[in-house]
């Protein structure tokens, strides 16, 4: 039977439809919390968000997955509502985007301890919230390498991916040598890790996308829409044709059972302005169209958008 | 009528005249949050259960004469201004709340590892300003409102020595309490008098400052206690009732109260347990070890009697646990 955990409880992946892969309705540093410089008032944050994930369903928008991690503004009785309200399938995730995002008590931790925390919010539910985790979150903290304790949160996920069946998306695939070292001492096998952000501008050079899809693992291209071509770029951001022409490569070089792409998106940023400019449906109105203007065929936008991401959320066990 | 007594203090019910505050305890904490563990699968945070330990707590500090409480763990572990008026509303003790934030390890990534290329720390003038509102237009209740304003700023080094992001901490209360009159509370790293200096160098006045954990062994056998006294700043001693590897015994606290007082600096000297009303989130057996399950009226019952051993006058009792923190915590 196949199964995801939706905040809205257990769903059969045949019902997820087009899947948003790597997004956020409300991403900021941990602490941010404490600067009233970025706060929001709810009437605000639902202005924000309602609008996109409504357009996001009409679209055809069946499933929002939420990787934001626990210390960054992850609030699960939100997105009970937003889901309730707008239709569409909401993820959310146990983990931490890297080390760097993880608070003193859980960067104090143990392996075990990650493990048992992780294991508890995808089987019994996060907080007193009931919803269940479908996904865990991982990442490599800011710097370029991964730290003892982003080696400390692998190790665990791939644990609790293990012991769960849900599968693991990584923020940044950078350093791969190492994490894919950490998951294969763990025994998992790597078709269950996404390793994200392939694409951005600042680390699609040094990334071994087709490296890390030789040895097994999923590719994420998914900051797709954060272009130097914007009034105001981030620093992540990257010629819009050049990402474009990344991903279709990586297609033709016949990797598209391992490829996955989103956006990033951050419906209402919580600890930054955010990136004016760039949606969540951004998938919908440019990189689908895109993808389409450039050959690409029907069925393989439904590999890349209902198929694969049914098969990489289902719970394996 | 002296200056003091003119002057208020900020209390989480608002100002309070500085002599009505009565015996003080400048270093303890009401409700502690190592940062994260609110979010730990196997920790709950029962309200009720949290209220009524530290109420029990605070009634045993007042019917043994004390008065007010300092909760110096600033503004990012555990505090709970809304829990803390209901408190001091239901017990009738004056509790003082902090704003600060400190040693860098206790930060969020927010400060450390900002959204920008590259993730420069925060400087000193951007913590001076986060903590000054706290002061200015009151303590936050994250994301939701502010409330009354903070009393203290409160900061600490790394016991292995202040990091840079340590010294911008530093720098920025002594900002905060350079432009609205509320006293810094600091902790040192490895070195009290090296650290007090990086305030001082804000032109902060050392007697709008006190320095803890100055009855470490290290800060004895360095001599810490006299020379930060020297320096003008209050020495406080605010681990009684604790002896580890770590920390001095209260015999030897008495005895290095009494030395103080003798060299003349009566009036720079605090007392207190550091307790913890209610812990979450430390290491198991970290309370046991750390004697921070401790009653804040320890100090009044079983260290005043030592104190009075070593030929302290009631006078000079009294100085230190009322005087003095009516002093710093004045708004000046």
């Amino acid at each position: 039977m196949s199964r995801v955990n939706t905040v809205l409880g257990p769903i059969p992946a045949e019902e997820l439809g087009y899947v948003a892969i790597h997004e956020h309705i409300g991403y900021g540093m941990p602490g941010c919390e404490l600067d009233t410089n970025w706060w929001k008032t709810p009437e605000q944050r639902y202005e924000e968000t309602v609008p996109k994930l409504r357009k996001f369903h009409e679209y055809g928008g069946g499933t929002f997955v939420d990787v934001t991690g626990i210390c960054n503004g992850r609030d699960v009785d939100y997105y009970k509502s937003l889901s309730a309200k707008t239709g569409v399938n909401i993820i959310a995730c146990t983990g931490f985007v890297g080390g760097d995002t993880a608070l003193p008590f859980f960067a104090r931790a143990s392996v075990e301890y990650l493990a048992e925390h992780f294991i508890h919010e995808i089987t019994v539910g996060i907080g007193d919230t009931g919803s269940r985790a479908g996904v865990i979150k991982v990442g490599v903290s800011r710097g370029g390498r991964m730290t003892e304790l982003d080696k400390r949160i692998y190790r665990a996920a791939a644990r609790a991916a293990l012991a769960t069946g849900v599968p693991i998306l990584t923020h940044l695939a950078i350093d791969a040598e190492n994490s894919i070292a950490i998951f294969k001492e763990e025994g998992l096998p790597l078709h269950r890790v996404l390793f994200g952000h392939a694409d951005d501008g600042v680390n699609a050079e040094k990334t071994r996308d087709r490296w890390i899809a030789e040895q097994g693992g999923r590719v994420g291209f998914d900051t797709f829409g954060y272009e130097t071509e914007l009034e105001d770029p981030p620093f992540w951001a990257r010629p819009r044709k050049q990402r474009l022409d990344h991903f279709l490569g990586f297609l033709e070089a016949g990797y598209l059972e391992q490829a996955l792409a989103g956006v990033d998106a951050n419906c209402s940023p919580l600890g930054w302005p955010g990136v004016k400019g760039h949606t969540l449906n951004y998938l919908f109105e440019d990189l689908i169209p895109d993808l389409r203007e450039a050959g690409v065929d029907e069925a393989t936008i439904t590999k890349l958008f209902v198929e694969s991401p049914a098969e990489f959320l289902t719970i394996q066990n | 009528m002296t200056a003091a007594e003119s002057k208020t203090v900020h209390t989480v019910l608002g100002p309070v005249p500085a002599d009505e505050l009565g015996v003080v305890s400048v270093h303890e904490a009401l409700l502690s949050v190592v940062p994260g563990a609110q979010y730990a699968f196997d920790i709950t945070m029962d309200r009720v259960e949290i209220f009524e330990t530290i109420a029990a707590k605070l009634k045993d500090f007042r019917d043994h004469g004390g008065k007010t409480i300092v909760d110096s763990t600033g503004m990012f572990h555990g505090r709970d201004v809304k829990l803390y008026e209901a408190l001091s509303r239901s017990t009738g003790v004056h509790i003082v709340a902090s704003t600060g934030m400190g040693p860098e390890e206790m930060l969020g990534g927010y400060f450390l590892t900002p959204q920008t290329n590259p993730p420069t720390p925060w400087p000193a003038e951007k913590f001076a300003d986060l903590f000054t509102k706290e002061v200015t237009e009151g303590m936050v209740v994250p994301r939701v409102e502010r409330r009354g304003a903070a009393g203290l700023v409160a900061t600490a080094a790394d016991r292995a020595g202040m990091t840079p992001t340590e010294e911008s901490l530093f720098r920025g209360a002594a900002r905060t309490a350079l432009s609205t009159g509320v006293p810094v509370s600091l902790r040192y790293g490895n070195d009290a008098v090296h650290d007090l200096a990086f305030v001082l160098d804000e032109q902060l006045p050392a007697d709008r400052v006190v320095v803890g954990d100055l009855d470490r062994k290290d800060a004895l056998a360095a001599g810490a206690p006299l020379a930060i006294a020297t320096r003008g700043a209050f020495v406080a001693l605010d681990h009684v009732g604790l002896e580890n590897d770590a920390h001095a015994s209260d015999k030897e606290r008495a005895a290095l109260v009494a030395e103080l007082v003798k060299a003349g600096h009566g009036d720079r000297i605090l007392l207190s347990s550091n307790a913890i009303g209610v812990a979450k989130g430390q290491p198991d057996g970290d309370m046991g070890r750390t004697g921070r399950h401790l009653q804040y009226s320890y100090i009044l019952t079983t260290f005043v009697p030592l104190l009075t051993e070593q030929g302290l006058s009631d006078e000079d009792v009294a100085r230190i646990l009322v005087d003095n923190p009516r002093d710093l915590l004045s708004v000046r």
